[in-house]
């Protein structure tokens, strides 16, 4: 079997529909995760006139993004080798993960039926498998399980709080099981981090600027941050849990700023 | 016959086609009993988001969002099924609003969320009916989050989707109040 298996070759069935990365960045209106878009926005609460049928959508968004971390936990699980590349306990985590990732995949799948939402009704974007895929397992960690999982934390929080103001206790509590997972994910992260760069500097700078172009990948148009304009909360209480600094909080929430700035004008 | 304006005629930023979007809303038309109108439709392509309004009633003139055309499945492309739906959902209230039953019922910048949910409710399971609404858990998703998740709500969702009656604004306003009266 072929170690570092492209994106494109992803299993689906035909109810899916991928779209590319170039189409998604070449949208004029703005590029967009989970319904949201290059207009200016507000917090995602039920309160809003369309906030609904944007919360669904973005259930969608995290379907497919789960099943893309599985994926990538599955590969990072037989990418590499055991003890020369990485060692056995972090392979036993990457297990670990997939059980849990699969596991939101059918929290997942029942809950977007729960909004209403059909499976591949709207387009599957592969940005979060393809930071999975890159060749050095550090850079992998920190892009997948510190940035994007991060961004899970983010989102699964005010997922929960959505569901706890629209007084849904299947949406409320869904979030708030599958969050406690996502913070041991970034854990993982944090912690194989710091073990695997222990007396490596330049490794470890260079893992983190890759979790920076991930993370800013995701911050486009202000999406995720703690202003009232961010549809995505960014959680600074849960990030603590799972070993980010609080400079490293305040850089996320920089970043956000900066690109919400860049639409706003 | 139905005269269908559209504004613009070209799209910059998505792939439409203003000659499919006219052929779709003039059906829409027809079908509706709305055959001998002149409809007007702004459509402002510049935003992916799904919102519409009926901005005139007399003439008619709807103002949409690109995004509320747009096929989920193909970002920038027409969806021909959600353009119809959209179209047709503002037209049925309009045909509401000319009926006397709906007299009552407060101008749309002042009606409030609850209430324009259930409305629409009652409006998308009258479509559903003639085929041209599908999507009613999406529907129940926007009604619960309005009216609660609980079996009260569920009932009321049901009776306004199924429509057993021609019901008048006082009806749908009751069924709304009453559910949320049931909220705690
Ligand atoms: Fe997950
Ligand atoms: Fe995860």
């Amino acid at each position: 079997m072929r170690k570092i298996f492209p994106a494109e070759e992803l299993a689906r069935d035909s109810r899916f529909v991928r779209q590319s990365n170039e189409d998604r960045i070449n949208d004029p209106r703005g590029a967009r995760v989970g319904g949201s878009t290059g207009e200016k926005l507000s917090k995602l609460t039920p309160n809003l006139p369309n906030g609904p049928d944007r919360a669904r959508a973005l259930m969608h968004g995290i379907f497919v993004g789960e099943i893309q971390a599985l994926e990538g936990a599955g590969r990072t699980c037989y990418d590499f080798e055991t003890n020369t590349d990485v060692p056995f306990a972090m392979k036993l985590d990457m297990a670990r993960q997939c059980w849990d990732e699969a596991r939101h995949c059918e929290i997942s799948v029942a809950l977007a039926e729960h909004m209403g939402t059909e499976i591949g009704e709207f387009a599957e974007n592969t940005l979060l498998y393809q930071a999975a895929c890159n060749p050095d397992p550090v850079l992998r960690l920190t892009g997948v399980n510190r940035a994007l999982e991060g961004l899970a934390i983010d989102v699964f929080n005010t997922m929960k709080e959505f569901g706890s103001i629209a007084g849904d206790p299947v949406l409320e509590f869904c979030e708030d099981w599958m969050l406690a997972d996502e913070v041991t994910h970034v854990k993982m992260g944090s912690d194989w981090l710091r073990e695997l760069t222990l007396n490596d500097k330049e490794r470890l700078t260079k893992a983190l600027e890759f979790q920076k172009v991930v993370d800013r990948l995701f911050s486009f148009n202000g999406f995720r941050g703690e202003d009232d304009e961010n549809p995505i909360q960014l959680t600074r209480r849960f990030r603590e849990l799972a070993g980010f600094s609080d400079e490293e909080i305040d850089d996320i929430a920089q970043m956000s700023r900066e690109a919400a700035a860049e639409i706003v004008h | 016959m139905t005269e269908i304006q559209i504004e613009p005629n070209s799209f910059e930023m998505v792939f439409f086609d203003a000659e499919k979007i006219v052929n779709l809303a003039s059906e829409v038309a027809q079908i509706l009993g709305l055959g001998n109108e002149q409809i007007k439709l702004r459509i402002d392509e510049t935003s992916s988001m799904g919102r519409s309004k009926i901005e005139s009633y007399e003439p008619i003139i709807l103002a949409v969002d690109g995004g509320a055309f747009e096929n989920t499945q193909r970002p920038r492309y027409l969806g021909e099924t959600r353009t119809s739906e959209t179209i047709a959902r503002l037209l049925m209230r309009i045909i509401d609003r000319r009926s006397p039953e709906f007299a009552n019922a407060p101008e749309d910048d002042v009606l409030d969320l609850p209430l324009r949910v259930a409305w629409d409710t009652y409006t998308a399971g009258r479509l559903n009916h003639i085929g041209l609404s599908t999507q009613m858990k999406r529907r129940q998703y926007q009604f619960r989050n309005r009216h609660g998740f609980s079996d009260a709500a569920d009932k009321a969702f049901t009776y306004l989707w199924e429509s057993p009656n021609k019901l008048a604004w006082a009806d749908i306003e009751r069924i709304s109040v009453d559910c949320r009266a049931t909220l705690v």
